[in-house]
């Protein structure tokens, strides 16, 4: 029904992007479908990778896979909204639970989706974040 | 201190002492709260969105998981959190009480879906010499059935033991497994096929790939000795599954699981855990899904029964399916019984009567086979058999059993067959003698006739390929193929009797099935289309109205079982809407039962509190200025965001609509201006009566006692967002949609309520705007006199269209309540407004 033409990113495009999952497959795909739309993207496959990422380079919104191995994503949600609190965090998951969920957002996530999703979907609610993101950084610097 | 009290006063009543800011600060704590204001809307959206498709799930029958259940439920759970975060927010702080309600709401959705899995208690074996009916939480159905058969006087039963409940469930909490699974399952697409065999196939292996716990191997392979020991030491077994929770009376489960033959020591893990992880094979799980079980409630035991070397097998039921009242039926073949349950042998049938001395009143013996290898006499011993075991159940046995060389006849399996599962007798109905027949012959699995091409599966793949409705034509009726009967129109088979399993799954489903008809496959010809006739026997060419017209609808599946209860209090926990008006004092966030309630709560007040903004900070960009226009109506707009075009000196009072730049105002405007209104109705002195009495019974209807937002009308606008609040007489509506390049974000929805007339007026007209509506594609729901349509992530252009749509609505639907008793204004006003409605959007194309 939607295509990518009839689809404008806008603040996505302004940021940088950290996807942290443990799934090489659905990493790769991500990937490619993410740059081909002219995304920033950066690759974690793990909650300490990913911290090392956000020590190392400026990343505004993150894609997080709930289970991996070490601290699973809302640990890890916890972990980066306390440094680096201006950050968006998009919860991923493949086992959804109405309890999970709530854990999630009351751990500051943006927003909180299901696997399987619709990459046009996914990258909706990644501009959506972007936006916000970006709006976080103005604020802080006034 | 007397400040302190003074504060704390007007607090409790909601007045906050506001800090002087600077126009700049103003400026971005008002983008703060539209920010927060457009969170909360797509959240909206998204919850509203998942409640629909929940509710739709439910109302028109369609199958559905528990992860459907989980997943949505999530969603609404989440994007409500959402709201209250923002509405909060925007609100400095207020609305506490939503938390609570919420987290009250949340925890007993969590309650119903997420039920804690907890150890089975008991011993890991049984043997089965000491297993009865008292035992079926520990052994399953099929084991506790069959041991207790085995203690009556005169029924044998091989030797062996049963693994129990609490030895499977413990190798799965100590795997972790519920979890792994329901995470396969989250990604599963149950429409395709191929994913569920592929899925299936993931979840088997991770099953069999699983440790036993070291104990239980050890005692496992134990209990194997002493049964050596009982018996002579070359015996091997037959590991059979025995499950646990599927409630026989509504669902046959008919083979659905995995039989290990022929199992000895060295394979007896392996073949303990294959048969567990069948309760994975994609037929099971197509079969649970089709009729609403949860896997996790399905405990899997298994029985590991010495081998009986058969010379002649079959099954008996006790009472005859589809045969003649007051006889049984004896199926058999020789060797063992596999062939006959799953279709692929020719099968022999005595009809035997019920009564003593049990008469044989029909052989059908296949023709290829003319020595039958079952005599007379033991038919008559099989029959009192199976009235031995009809009685001490206290219910018509489906008995399968197998004789050995020396003639002992050993009950395998006794199960009750479920009354709506036997076929009543068909009455022969026409046979069409014309060049139409095709095919005549063969037996009756479940009566009632289908049509559709002929699609022909013979493998895996062609499986795949099936094709929605088609008629499905195999050689043999094998279990396999049951994941397709959901989708078939009609099941024909070359072999095959209605004692097989594939037939019993039909007659559960209502598909017409015609099972040992010759030729099927060589005559019937994949893409052509047939109707199947399966009461009668027939298949013809082409598609036979009068046949299919004879059909009653096909039972759902699901009714009445676990899944669907789940999702109806589920349900109940979700979607009724108590809090219906906002004036009311009860409209509250303590008063919120349901997450749509609070949904509507949160909208609401997030509104106001955009509405309210520029008057409680004295912002003049956020003041309502008056539109220039020359209905003879109030319209006022408040500008939230980008609404206005960047030249317009937000000083102003007034202000051009052409100085809008909000694209979902523009067309609600277009809507409303496309064709002139024609005035109102005129009425006769008992529509008049009416009005008059309503008003003096509702001051609230009363145009002149004003209250902020309800006097006037209201555009609240920003680029992509409107939301028009209209009084416009005694009715109140409104229009709000946001309309952006992400699908996401795009809805549009009205709601409308009240009237001037009395109910029957009031009602008669919402009833037709929801039929208008409902014509042009808004779901709408129906309470009293309010209606809420609503229609979510469509394209931009379709989105535009609704809104005028609606805009063309509210001005043209003003007053007739007045004139809705009469039958003929109302076909008057449908056929004007839906041909005005469709001409305004032809235009636009």
């Amino acid at each position: 029904m939607t295509n990518e033409r009839a689809f404008k990113l806008d603040a996505a495009l302004k940021i940088h992007l950290l996807l942290v999952d443990d799934e090489p497959d659905f990493k790769e795909i991500l990937l490619k479908r993410l740059t081909r739309m002219g995304i920033q993207l950066s690759l974690a496959d793990c909650c300490a990778a990913a911290l090392e990422t956000l020590e190392t380079q400026p990343v505004d919104v993150i894609i997080m896979d709930v289970s991996m191995p070490g601290l699973d994503g809302i640990q890890c949600l916890k972990k980066v909204k306390e440094r680096w609190p201006l950050v968006e965090v998009i919860i991923l998951t493949g086992h959804a639970s109405v309890k999970s969920g709530i854990e999630g957002m009351q751990g500051g996530a943006f927003d909180y989706c299901l696997k399987p999703i619709d990459v046009l979907e996914l990258l909706e609610k990644v501009e959506l974040a972007a936006q916000k993101a970006l709006l976080n950084k103005e604020n802080a610097k006034a | 201190m007397i400040q302190r009290l003074w504060s704390g006063i007007k607090e409790a009543l909601g007045i906050y002492i506001l800090p002087t800011l600077s126009a700049e600060e103003l400026q971005r704590l008002f983008t703060t709260k539209y920010r927060c204001f457009r969170e909360l809307l797509t959240a909206n959206n998204n919850a509203l969105e998942a409640m629909a498709e929940l509710e739709t799930a439910l109302r028109d029958g369609r199958t559905f998981s528990m992860t459907f259940i989980r997943s949505k439920s999530t969603v609404v759970t989440v994007n409500i959190f959402k709201m209250i975060q923002n509405l909060r927010k925007m609100g400095d702080g207020r609305y506490l009480n939503l938390e609570k309600s919420f987290s009250r709401i949340q925890e007993q959705i969590d309650a119903v879906i997420d039920k804690e899995i907890i150890p089975v208690e008991g011993d890991w074996f049984i043997p089965i010499t000491r297993v009865n009916r008292s035992m079926v939480e520990q052994t399953g159905e099929k084991m506790a059935n069959l041991g207790e058969a085995g203690s009556l006087p005169g029924i044998n039963i091989p030797p062996g033991f049963a693994v129990t409940a609490s030895a499977s469930r413990l190798f799965y909490l100590e795997n972790n497994m519920y979890p792994a699974i329901n995470r396969i399952f989250q990604q599963t697409d149950a429409h395709d096929i191929e994913d569920m065999l592929r899925r299936s196939e993931e979840v088997q292996q991770l099953i069999i790939n699983s440790p036993l716990p070291a104990e239980l191997e050890r005692q496992l392979c134990y209990q194997f000795d002493q049964l050596l020991e009982m018996t002579d030491s070359d015996v091997k077994v037959a590991a059979r599954s025995s499950a646990l929770g599927e409630d026989l009376g509504r669902a046959s489960f008919a083979g659905l699981y995995h039989t290990e033959l022929f199992v000895d020591r060295d394979h007896l893990i392996q073949a303990y855990k294959t048969v567990l992880a069948s309760k994975y094979s994609t037929r099971a799980m197509t079969y649970r899904l089709a009729k609403g079980y949860r896997h996790e409630d399905i405990i899997m035991c298994v029985g590991c029964l010495a081998m009986i070397e058969a010379t002649v097998s079959g099954i008996c039921y006790s009472s005859s399916i589809g045969g003649r009242i007051g006889t049984l039926d004896v199926f058999f073949s020789p060797g063992s019984a596999k062939g006959i349950v799953d279709g692929t042998k020719k099968t022999n049938h005595y009809t035997v009567e019920r009564m003593a001395p049990h008469r044989i009143v029909d052989k059908a013996l296949d023709a290829d086979d003319a020595s039958a290898p079952l005599s007379d006499q033991q038919a008559v011993e099989l029959a009192k058999i199976s009235m031995k075991l009809e009685r001490h159940f206290g219910s018509p046995q489906d008995i399968e059993w197998s004789i050995d060389p020396t003639g002992t006849i050993y009950v395998l399996q006794s199960r009750p067959i479920s009354v709506h599962l036997l076929a009543t007798g068909a009455e022969e109905g026409v046979i069409f003698e014309d060049d139409r027949l095709l095919l005549h012959g063969g037996v009756t699995g479940c009566p009632g006739a289908g049509s559709g091409p002929v699609f022909i599966v013979r493998t895996n793949e062609d499986m795949v390929q099936f094709p929605k409705k088609a008629v499905l034509v195999v050689e043999h009726p094998l279990p396999e193929w049951a994941p397709l009967l959901k989708r078939a129109a009609a099941l024909v088979a070359e072999t095959g009797s209605e004692a097989g399993h594939l037939a019993t799954i039909s007659r559960e489903f209502g598909l017409p099935s015609l099972l040992s008809l010759d030729q099927a496959t060589h005559k019937l010809v994949n893409g052509e289309t047939v109707t199947v006739d399966a009461a009668n026997r027939a298949v013809y060419r082409g598609r036979i109205e009068e046949l299919l017209e004879q059909q009653g609808k096909r039972p759902n599946p699901m009714d009445g079982s676990p899944v669907q209860q789940t999702l109806t209090e589920v349900l109940k926990l979700i979607t009724p809407l108590n809090l219906t008006d906002p004036a009311s004092p009860y409209f509250r966030a303590a008063l919120c039962e349901t997450m749509h309630d609070l949904t509507r709560f949160c909208h609401e007040k997030s509104v106001i509190e955009m509405f309210d903004f520029g008057k409680r900070y004295h912002f003049a960009q956020g003041a309502a200025k008056r539109l220039v226009d020359n209905m003879p109506l109030e319209w006022w707009v408040i500008n939230l965001s980008d609404g206005f075009a960047p030249e317009f000196d937000p000083v102003n009072k007034f202000i051009n609509v052409t100085e809008v730049v909000s694209t979902p105002m523009i067309a609600i405007w277009q809507g409303m201006h496309a064709y002139p209104w024609e005035g109102p109705p005129s009425v006769s002195m008992r529509g008049m009566g009416a009005i008059f009495l309503q008003s003096t019974m509702n001051p609230g209807l009363d145009p002149a006692v004003a209250s902020n937002m309800n006097q006037k009308n209201y555009f609240l606008v920003s680029r992509n967002y409107c939301n028009l609040s209209v009084r416009l007489g005694y009715h109140y509506a409104m229009i709000e949609a946001f309309i952006s390049s992400l699908r996401t974000e795009r809805y549009v929805t009205f709601r409308f309520k009240g009237g001037a007339a009395d109910e029957s007026r009031r009602v008669g007209r919402i009833e037709l705007l929801a039929e208008i509506l409902a014509r042009f594609d808004f779901r709408v729901d129906l309470t009293g006199d309010a209606l809420n349509a609503r229609v979510e992530k469509r394209t931009q252009s379709f989105l535009f269209g609704r809104l005028k749509v609606l805009g063309y609505l509210i001005i043209h639907t003003r007053q007739i309540d007045m004139v809705m008793a009469d039958p003929q204004h109302r076909q008057r006003y449908r056929q004007k407004f839906i041909q005005e409605i469709e001409e305004m959007l032809s235009n636009d194309k």
